[in-house]
């Protein structure tokens, strides 16, 4: 028997999932207090998506446990999607049906019979009113994703996911996307688990991050709190090969260095204070490109990990945000 | 005070909060109407879907028009008004052949465009989801059916058989469409490849129209070809059909025989949709 988590909005114990030899979710702990924005941070391929996955039942645990808004996800998965609101990182929508008829569908799928009048007030508070009977393969960007974000709340879920939901947006639209979400987590009273690997996205909405990294948690706190546990700033740093780690070492006010990729990356107490040093030790001529990062949700994430949140980026296949990305760049 | 207060509150069904089963007829009723919707939504689909067997009997059943009669009913084994006639009834069976594969393809595009996700992560089975998907074909398969007779009378068919047979007939097609809808949907209940439903439906539609007695009497088939004739449901629903129009009467064990394939087809699929019907 399940021990009474109700009060979380989330909770899972030793939340694991395997993909033949790929461990993409490892033992995983986590308790989300009900009525917050809580982030996984993490770059593409962390295991962001998977978590969603185990925890709205989309696919099934391969060991551990998890409550969703009080529910059981592998003894009561029917009740929890009851529950919960889904934003995905490619908007998908029926694109042969009005925004009405796709709100109607949902209605149908989750078994609401009053829907009409709530429907009608979503599409006001999300400005779609003037346009509800138009197919929404007309709609602009915006538009789809402020649709998505009405049939997630349509059915009054206690917990909305949203992954990756500004992803391929231009900075306008995420912007938009920004105030939305965290209306939608105020106004409606909501808890937002959302997925991002943009750091300045998880920093502006997230009460609470998870860092994730091959599937494991790495850190979880408020971000200021994260922020607060790097101490001293980075330094990345391009050199020829005529530099080494011994030299870079040698200099004072370095702590660490590490290398990734060509770039080497030093751990300084301050950066004012190491680069006129490093500068006096390296030959300028040897330097090809150096950049200072401030303790920051980026720091945390390489100061845990070693490796920059974006680094991995490229490697994901997802053909569905293939065809997202397709889908927009015709639009 | 919170927003919710500005939003009308919505109420649920007495079971979702209290019964570990959660009713699926709202969800069946959406997914089955969307099905149809997105159907004869699209002109090119309505189109080509009555297009095609008009186009059967124009071309395929006039292939004899110049034959005798008598020398046709003597190949054929059977009195007949015209070979368009004796046709009909086994070109809208073999029609039912490829109604499944119209299924699958929505439910790969489904998976692939994403949607799939969407539905699943409501409170709906997957075998509330096969089932709307396997009727949702079966019902597109029905549309021949007035165009084809309307065909047929263009043709100078006249039409033996009271209403009632030919309700029968109508169910025999439904039934036959229906049971291949849910074989196809089964088949490729897990697969995310376009290519898939064409593939089956090529591998599947030529030997189980030839080897029917949809097209030509099986009494002419060599004996191997009669074996298939003897298990194929679209010999059946072929012979059902050409009794009522061409006789006037009905043979309903053939009715019995393609209701218990449709009844077989729908509880393999669902066991196999309910286990293997992925989200992407």
């Amino acid at each position: 028997m399940l021990a009474d988590h109700s009060a979380d909005a989330i909770w899972a114990h030793d939340l694991t999932k395997v993909y033949g030899k790929l461990t993409a979710v490892d033992h995983v702990e986590m308790e989300v207090p009900s009525g917050g924005v809580f982030g996984l941070l993490g770059p593409n391929g962390a295991g962001k998506t998977t978590i969603i996955k185990l925890l709205t039942g989309l696919t099934d645990l391969s060991a551990g446990e998890a409550q969703v808004a009080g529910y059981d996800v592998r003894r009561q998965p029917m009740q929890v999607k009851q529950r919960i609101g889904w934003v995905a990182a490619e908007v998908i929508l029926d694109d042969d049906f009005s925004a009405i008829e796709n709100l109607w569908l949902q209605a149908k799928l989750q078994r609401l019979t009053d829907w009409r009048p709530r429907a009608e007030q979503l599409l006001r508070y999300f400005d779609l009113t003037a346009r509800e009977k138009d197919k929404v393969s007309t709609f602009s960007t915006g538009m789809r994703k402020k649709l998505e974000i009405a049939l997630a709340l349509l059915h009054q879920p206690s917990v909305i996911f949203m992954d990756e939901p500004t992803i391929g947006l231009d900075p306008g639209t995420r912007r938009m996307l920004w105030e939305l979400i965290t209306g939608v987590n105020k106004e409606f009273g909501i808890t937002v688990l959302l997925t991002s690997h943009y750091i300045e996205e998880a920093d502006a909405l997230c009460n609470q991050i998870a860092i994730i990294d091959h599937g494991k948690f790495v850190a979880t706190g408020a971000p200021s709190e994260l922020k607060s546990k790097v101490r001293g700033d980075f330094i990345e740093l391009d050199t020829t090969e005529q530099v080494t780690e011994a030299m870079l070492r040698a200099i004072p006010g370095i702590s660490e260095v590490r290398t990734q990729g060509k770039t080497w990356v030093l751990r300084t107490s301050s950066a004012e204070e190491v680069l006129p040093r490093l500068l006096t030790h390296v030959d300028p001529r040897d330097v090809r490109r150096i950049n200072v990062e401030r303790p920051s949700l980026e720091t945390v994430f390489l100061d845990l990990t070693g490796r920059k949140i974006d680094e991995d980026s490229g490697d994901v296949h997802d053909y569905r945000k293939f065809y997202a990305t397709v889908r927009r760049a015709r639009q | 005070m919170s927003g919710e207060t500005r939003f009308a509150t919505i109420t649920r069904p007495a079971d979702a909060t209290t019964s570990p089963a959660i009713g699926q007829g709202s969800q069946f009723v959406g997914l089955y109407a969307r099905e149809l919707l997105r159907t004869f939504r699209n002109p090119w689909v309505l189109v080509i879907t009555i297009v095609q067997p008009f186009m059967w009997l124009a071309f395929f059943g006039n292939s004899f028009a110049a034959v005798p009669l008598t020398e046709l009913e003597e190949l054929l084994h059977i009195q007949i008004q015209s070979y368009v006639q004796f046709l009909l009834p086994g070109v809208l069976a073999t029609s039912m052949l490829t109604v499944g594969m119209f299924g699958s393809m929505s439910t790969i595009q489904d998976k692939r465009f994403g949607y799939m996700k969407r539905i699943l992560l409501t409170p709906t089975r997957r075998a509330t989801i096969y089932l709307a998907k396997a009727l949702g074909s079966a019902s597109r398969g029905l549309v021949q059916i007035p165009v084809m007779i309307a065909a047929a009378l263009v043709f100078g068919v006249r039409f033996n058989g009271d209403p009632l047979l030919w309700a029968a007939w109508i169910l025999s097609l439904a039934l036959l469409g229906f049971g291949f809808s849910c074989m196809f949907l089964a088949v490729t209940a897990s697969s995310t490849d376009w290519q898939t439903p064409g593939v089956i439906s090529n591998f599947i539609t030529m030997p189980l129209m030839f080897a029917s007695g949809a097209l030509f009497p099986s009494v002419n088939f060599p004996e191997w070809m009669r074996v298939i004739a003897n298990w194929n449901p679209v010999g059946y629903t072929a012979l059902f059909g050409r009794a009522v129009v061409v006789q006037g009467v009905a043979h309903w064990n053939y009715l019995g025989y393609v209701a218990i394939f449709a009844a077989i087809m729908v509880t393999i699929g669902t066991f196999v949709a309910s286990r293997y019907l992925k989200a992407e």
